[in-house]
This record gives structure tokens, C-alpha cells and sequence, in this order.
């Protein structure tokens, strides 16, 4: 089964004191992988600037604008469509000795592998007095874990925009039970590595046509590896494994990674920031 | 010339009991190689030295070569406290300390090559991986980057001392920006115009082509398809500590100093601000911590980089001198395996050796350094300048219960290493009107080309002016003598 998506994205930004240079780059380019087929993009922005399109550090496609004139907002937008493969989440076997993932998992060679995704960055810091809140059950499956710990993140947080940001501690968002899709994420992803699960966050789009929680603009989820399975998506702000809705962007270590606006400008007035995403379903085609 | 009633420059030196002196033997004779200096001026008075020393001491100023200390509220800007009498080098010394120099270079090089690419040092068990994954230098970024001709550490200053044992040990391989090389050549230039007859006495290696060699072997690392490439020299700026030597390397080698808003970056290359519209730049000598190179990737709130600089890098448009990440082999835990780095990468027998080093992170050596911080020199692992370094037998009881604190509470972040017995040096001491022992260390300069490499012949020998001090870093208020390296 394959679903057609288009998706807009577009943003404004606004600069109380106005500015003579600027450097933007945008993170919000579908990424091409054996699920998700860009079959177009568009790029605007209203400085008649050039869009270039760039490679960042972690390997994903991101579109710089530079302007040297003098302004005080810029409205970019993205327009892309793609084609989405529906693939069965449970498409693997688990292994017949639960056992065989945990060994994995300690092995010296598996930990220097995924290393970059198991070292503990600010956001993903679990803090010292939770680091027990969730140890995995070595009698079943690793997968089943990760289904678990999904499903626990989903009941310990509260869906509540506006009262976290990225400077936000991981003991307030535990403590206070309330977050968005970001902390949903980076919840999860440290409590799998402190139980030695390599994960990454992931940056992208969600169709919303269920009533799923997103945060109707960019939506966050986990990447979490399974050995023997490989990376296998978990919303655990939806309570679910990520699938045909779930468009991604890119991912990393934690949000810093993958934020989708990052700006250089020269200012000292201060900035506003807007923007709206719309992801809409095209068509269903049975192949 | 003084005549006998004054006191001749060496007349009230007194030589202390198990100090390791570099120009004296045990029985007071002169060493051969300093010979010919005292021949020359051992019999002139304290007055001519000073006289002499005044006069070298204003071409600094003049010359506005100063340095900076970080939270000195005082003053902005100081000179290099300089001493005129030199450190000399024999050739047979200065062969062992090029090749040692070299030999931990190239293997720190391979190090980095393995640690961001099959990190097979990391899987065969030598280098603990703890130890990559809790540095904030080792770069995800920089994972299967290639840098052009395989060179990361472009520019190493590793800081050696000559122990009361008579052996060159290396106490720290400075990787990331290691500075000092431009007092190397003020101090040349001062000396030469200070006591220009002596060098006709000395067959010394010249110091001055450090700038046109660097040059030369920056061009040598151009991104490929580049016929002549442009280099610049980036700074964070006039309020940096080395500002002076970043402008003095930039004019020496004929390049322009730029800071991070003078350049920029559009469709993956680098362009330099002009009057004459946008030049293309082809390798950038950064003395711009890593973490601040490229907002884009790293620290957001930098100021100090370009934006877009790292995804031109890794396009291969441009080279970065020292390379991104070079930072993960500078640190004082790894340093401790750096022995073991040149016998993996090698197969050789390390030419320097190694000061024996306690690793905190390891709980049986935690011990014995929470047992005995009074016979250990304790350093944070990841800072430059001397700063956070606690020598155990100067410390108060107070001062040692804070240290063991400290090093309880977060291990990784220190080492240990047991107090050395740095050799000493005559040095002229202002305030007591004579010369007067003092400990020395040397910061050699290594540069890594395209099949190519070189020491600096010379370097800069560093002296802890406050009596019995054993550190040497300009920052905490040492001062610098000339070094010369004789030819064979």
C-alpha cells in the first residue's frame, strides 16, 4: 500500500529592530530512505534570496537562505510531495531467547557502534534519583520493553503545549507530568539508554487526519535499535509505533540536532517566530 | 666592563641541592655547550645585564606583543615577561626531541582517523570507549569525514621537560589551538638585537621561517582541485588572549586575518568579504575552539564562527586547520594512552616518554589520589592555560580537603600525576637583583603537511618566575627565554 502526501511548510520571521545580515537553515526536507520518496520540492522565500540546498553534519538535507540586505522579516516556505510505503511494524522476529538482545546489547562492539546514540546529551540526561524509574524486564523481549516504555511515557506525561521549552529540566517534566512531543521523546530515549538501548530522536511531519496528538506543526518521535530488528519508530506521544502518517525529517542525539529553524542574525531588537505546517493526504493508491 | 668590585651576572647564583640545573654541572662547572656564553659575558656586571634586558623588554612593548590573563581585572594587556640569557639545545638532545615530537604527532593523527572512522584501537581494547563518549570534543559530525590528505593536528605544541633524571618526558600534547610560537621568533629578534655578536659564536638554527614552512605545508592540505588556494587566519578577536599572535602568523605568512563575520558561506563555499567583492577561501587556519566554528552545528549561540562553515568543510570546499573533533585526543585522559597509541599505530617504541598518570574515572586509582593529593600534581582533563591545576605539597590542609572534594565529585574530570622535578634554568629575577634558578619546561611545534611534516627548531622554553613554581604557562604568569638549537 502506498499513500501520496503533500506537505506545506511555512514560516515568518519578524525583527522588531530590523537587520542588515542573516543566515537561515532549515531542517524540514522529507528524508529519502526505503519508506518515504520525494517526488517534489519547492522553495520560497520573500527576499528574493537564493535557496541553497546544503548537507548538514549529521547527514541530512537542509536549504540555507543568506541575505545582506536590509530587512526586518523573512517568509520562507517548503513545498514537497511524497510517497509513503505502509510497512508493517512487526515485520521481524523475535528472537527465541529473550536473552540473546540483552547480551547483544552489553557486547563491546555493539556499544561502540551506536555509540553516538547512547551517549547522554542535556536533553536526554536522565536524572541520578530516576535512573531506576524504568528497568527493563530481561525476561522478555527487548521489543516488548520498548512497547512498554511507550506506553508508560504516554500515561506519565500530560499533553500540554506551551509550558515546557528546550531549556526545560527532564525532572520538571517528570515531576510535573506535562510536555509536548519533544519531551514525550526525550523521556523515552533516556530512560532506553540508561537501560543500554541505543535511540535517536527524530524530527517530521504527522498526518493528523486520525486525531492523533501532534502538536500540529512538527512532531517528534523515537528511533530506538532492536538488535536483529534494526531502528524500529515509536510515538510515544500517541501511544504508538511510528507509521504511514509518520514523515521523517531527520534525526539525532536529541532535538538540538534537529531543529528545523536555526538562524545567524544581527540584531538587537528582538524576533518573533511563526510558523504552520499542513500535511494533507492525496490519495491512496494500491499497488 | 665590570670590573672586580661589582658583581659579575653569576657572582651571588646559588645552586640548590637535587634541582636539575641545564647550565650548571653538580661540581659547578659550566656545561660545554654554554661555554662560549659565559666566556663572552659571564664577567660583565649585573648592570650591563640589566641594561641589555631593559632594552629587549621595550622592543616588546614597542612591538605590542603582549598577552592577556583571563580574570585579571587589572589590565587588559601585559608582555611576555622575557629573559635575555637563552636555553641552549645541543643537536644530539634536539634529535630525540624532533623525532619524539613527530613520532607522537603522526600517531595522534592515526588516532583520530581510527576514532572517527572503524575505531578499531576502540574495539581491539586499548583506548576504553568511555572514554570518546564522554568527551565533549569527540564530534558525531566528524564521523567518516575525511579530511583532505588524512591530516587532523596540523599544528601540535606539545610541552616537554627535561627531568631531574636527565630524560625529556612530555607532560601535555596541545591540539586544539596551541599557542606561543610567535614569542618563539619575538624572542629570537629581541635576542638578536640585544647580544647580536654572540650569534657569530653559535652555528643556532634559525626560528624565523616558522610562518613561511606553516604556509607552505597549509598549502600543501588545500581541498583537492585547488591550484593555488587562499588561506586565511581566523580569530575570535582582539579581545583573545593570543590576538597578537594570530595577527603576527596572518602578516607573516602574507594571509588575511579575518574573524567570523568577515566571512561567509553560499552553496557550500567559503567567501571572504572584500573591497573587491567576495574571494574564494580555500583553507582557514582556525584559532577558534571547535565548539564555535559554525553556529549551524555546534554551540547556536556563537558569535564567534561562520555559519555554514562545517557542511562546506565536509562538502571537501574547503580545509580546516586544525581539523574539527582534533580536540578528542586532546585531553588529559588520553593523553595517558598516547604510549600505547604510537605502539598500536606504529609498531614503535615511544622515542618520549610519558609522565605516569593516575586516571580518577578508575575507582582503585581514585583512591590512591584521594590518599595522597599531597604528592600529586591533580589537572582537570579538558582545560588549557594551566588553569584548575592543584600541585599537592603547595597546598594548605583547607586547600587539599577542597581538592579531594572536588575530584569526588565528578572523576572523569581529573587526572593525577606525581610532582615532577622540572630541571631549572638561570634566570634574571627583578625584584632580588640576581639571577636565580628557576624551572623551565620547552613547547616544541610540529606541523602535519601532505606527506610532510617539521618541528620547529627551537620552541619556547617557559619559566615559572615565582620561586619553586612548577607551572609554566603564560596564563598563570610565567615568563619565556630564547631556545636555541645548535647545528651538528
Amino acid at each position: 500500500m502506498f499513500y501520496e502526501y503533500e506537505i506545506d511548510y511555512d514560516t515568518q520571521n519578524s525583527y522588531e529592530k530590523g537587520l542588515n545580515e542573516a543566515f537561515w537553515q532549515f531542517l524540514v526536507v522529507p528524508e529519502e530512505n526505503d519508506t518515504q520518496e520525494l517526488t517534489y520540492w519547492h522553495f520560497e522565500n520573500d527576499l528574493g534570496e537564493r535557496n541553497s540546498v546544503s548537507i548538514n553534519g549529521l547527514g541530512f538535507r537542509t536549504v540555507q537562505v543568506r541575505s545582506k540586505k536590509e530587512i526586518d522579516h523573512i517568509k520562507f516556505n517548503a513545498h514537497f510531495k511524497l510517497i509513503k510505503k505502509e510497512v508493517n511494524p512487526f515485520d521481524f522476529e523475535l528472537p527465541l531467547d529473550s536473552k540473546e538482545d540483552y547480551d547483544q546489547l552489553r557486547s563491546l562492539d555493539f556499544r561502540i557502534d551506536h555509540e553516538p546514540f547512547l551517549r547522554n546529551t542535556r536533553l536526554t540526561h536522565l536524572p541520578e534519583k530516576y535512573a531506576t524509574i524504568f528497568p527493563f524486564d530481561e525476561n522478555v523481549s527487548l521489543f516488548e520493553n520498548l512497547q512498554a516504555l511507550n506506553q508508560w511515557v504516554f500515561n506519565k506525561i500530560f499533553f500540554k503545549p506551551g509550558v515546557t521549552d528546550v531549556h526545560t529540566h527532564m525532572e520538571e517534566i517528570i515531576e510535573k507530568r506535562h510536555g509536548v512531543c519533544q519531551d514525550f521523546t526525550h523521556l523515552f530515549c533516556a530512560i532506553a539508554k540508561k537501560n543500554g538501548v541505543p535511540t535517536r530522536y527524530v524530527s517530521g511531519y504527522l498526518h493528523q487526519g486520525n486525531g492523533f496528538f501532534g502538536d500540529s506543526q512538527m512532531h517528534a518521535w523515537v528511533e530506538a535499535f532492536v538488535p536483529n530488528a534494526g531502528w524500529i519508530g515509536f510515538d510515544p506521544t500517541n501511544n504508538l509505533l511510528a507509521n504511514h502518517n509518520h514523515i521523517k525529517v531527520c534525526h539525532g542525539k536529541d532535538y538540538t540536532d534537529c531543529a528545523p529553524l536555526k538562524g545567524v542574525v544581527y540584531t538587537l531588537g528582538k524576533n518573533e517566530t511563526k510558523y504552520s505546517v499542513l500535511v494533507k493526504a492525496a490519495q491512496q493508491q494500491q499497488q | 666592563m665590570g670590573s672586580a668590585t661589582e658583581k659579575t651576572i653569576f657572582s651571588s647564583y646559588v645552586r640548590k641541592e637535587g634541582l636539575f640545573d641545564e647550565v650548571f654541572k653538580g661540581n659547578g662547572n659550566v656545561k660545554s655547550v654554554y661555554q662560549k656564553l659565559l666566556d663572552l659575558y659571564g664577567s660583565r656586571s649585573i648592570e650591563d645585564y640589566v641594561n641589555l634586558n631593559t632594552k629587549a623588554k621595550s622592543s616588546f612593548f614597542n612591538q605590542g606583543i603582549t598577552f592577556q590573563v583571563y580574570g585579571d581585572k587589572q589590565s587588559q594587556e601585559k608582555i611576555f615577561p622575557f629573559d635575555l640569557f637563552p636555553r641552549i639545545i645541543d643537536p644530539k638532545e634536539w634529535e630525540i626531541i624532533e623525532k619524539g615530537a613527530i613520532q607522537r604527532s603522526l600517531a595522534l593523527n592515526h588516532f583520530l582517523w581510527d576514532v572517527y572512522h572503524d575505531k578499531k584501537i576502540v574495539k581491539d581494547g586499548i583506548v576504553p570507549i568511555e572514554l570518546l563518549s564522554s568527551s565533549p570534543n569527540y564530534l558525531h559530525q566528524m564521523m567518516n569525514v575525511d579530511p583532505p590528505s588524512k591530516v587532523y593536528n596540523h599544528i601540535s605544541g606539545t610541552d616537554i621537560i627535561k627531568h631531574s633524571d636527565g630524560n625529556y618526558y612530555v607532560l601535555e600534547d596541545n591540539i586544539r589551538c596551541p599557542s606561543g610560537v610567535s614569542y618563539v621568533i619575538c624572542n629570537r629578534t629581541a635576542l638578536k638585537r640585544a647580544l647580536f655578536g654572540v650569534f657569530n659564536h653559535y652555528k643556532t638554527h634559525t626560528v624565523t621561517n616558522y610562518a613561511e614552512n606553516l604556509l607552505h605545508l597549509l598549502e600543501s592540505v588545500k581541498p583537492p582541485g585547488v591550484d593555488s588556494p587562499v588561506c586565511v587566519v581566523i580569530t575570535p578577536g582582539m579581545f583573545n588572549s593570543a590576538y597578537y599572535e594570530h595577527s603576527y602568523l596572518a602578516k607573516a605568512m602574507g594571509v588575511e586575518l579575518v574573524e567570523g563575520r568577515d566571512l561567509f558561506v553560499e552553496n557550500d563555499f567559503v567567501y571572504m568579504k572584500t573591497t573587491q567583492g567576495p574571494v574564494r577561501v580555500d583553507v582557514v587556519y582556525r584559532r577558534v575552539d571547535d565548539l564555535f566554528i559554525d553556529p549551524m552545528e555546534f554551540n547556536p549561540d556563537s558569535a564567534l564562527g561562520v555559519p555554514g562553515l562545517f557542511a562546506a568543510y565536509q562538502k571537501g570546499n574547503v580545509t580546516i586547520a586544525n581539523a574539527p573533533g582534533t580536540g578528542v585526543a586532546d585531553d588529559k585522559a588520553i593523553y595517558t594512552y598516547v604510549p600505547d597509541i604510537i605502539k598500536y599505530y606504529l609498531d614503535e617504541e615511544p622515542i618520549l616518554k610519558n609522565v605516569h598518570t593516575y586516571h580518577c574515572s578508575r575507582p582503585d586509582e581514585l583512591k590512591y589520589v584521594l590518599e595522597n593529593v599531597k604528592e600529586l600534581v591533580v589537572k582537570p582533563v579538558d582545560e588549557a592555560g594551566g588553569y584548575g591545576i592543584s600541585i599537592g605539597n603547595k597546598l594548605t590542609k583547607d586547600e587539599i580537603e577542597k581538592v579531594k572534594a572536588e575530584v569526588k565529585a565528578n572523576p572523569r574530570k581529573y587526572v593525577a600525576q606525581p610532582i615532577m622535578s622540572l630541571s631549572v634554568h638561570p634566570t634574571y629575577i627583578d625584584e632580588k637583583e640576581s639571577f636565580e634558578q628557576r624551572h623551565v619546561d620547552l613547547r616544541t611545534f610540529t606541523v602535519l603537511g601532505h606527506d610532510q611534516q617539521f618541528v620547529l627548531k627551537g620552541g619556547l622554553t617557559r619559566v615559572a618566575l615565582k620561586e619553586g613554581n612548577l607551572i609554566v604557562n603564560s596564563s598563570q604568569g610565567g615568563g619565556s627565554k630564547d631556545t636555541w638549537v645548535l647545528k651538528q
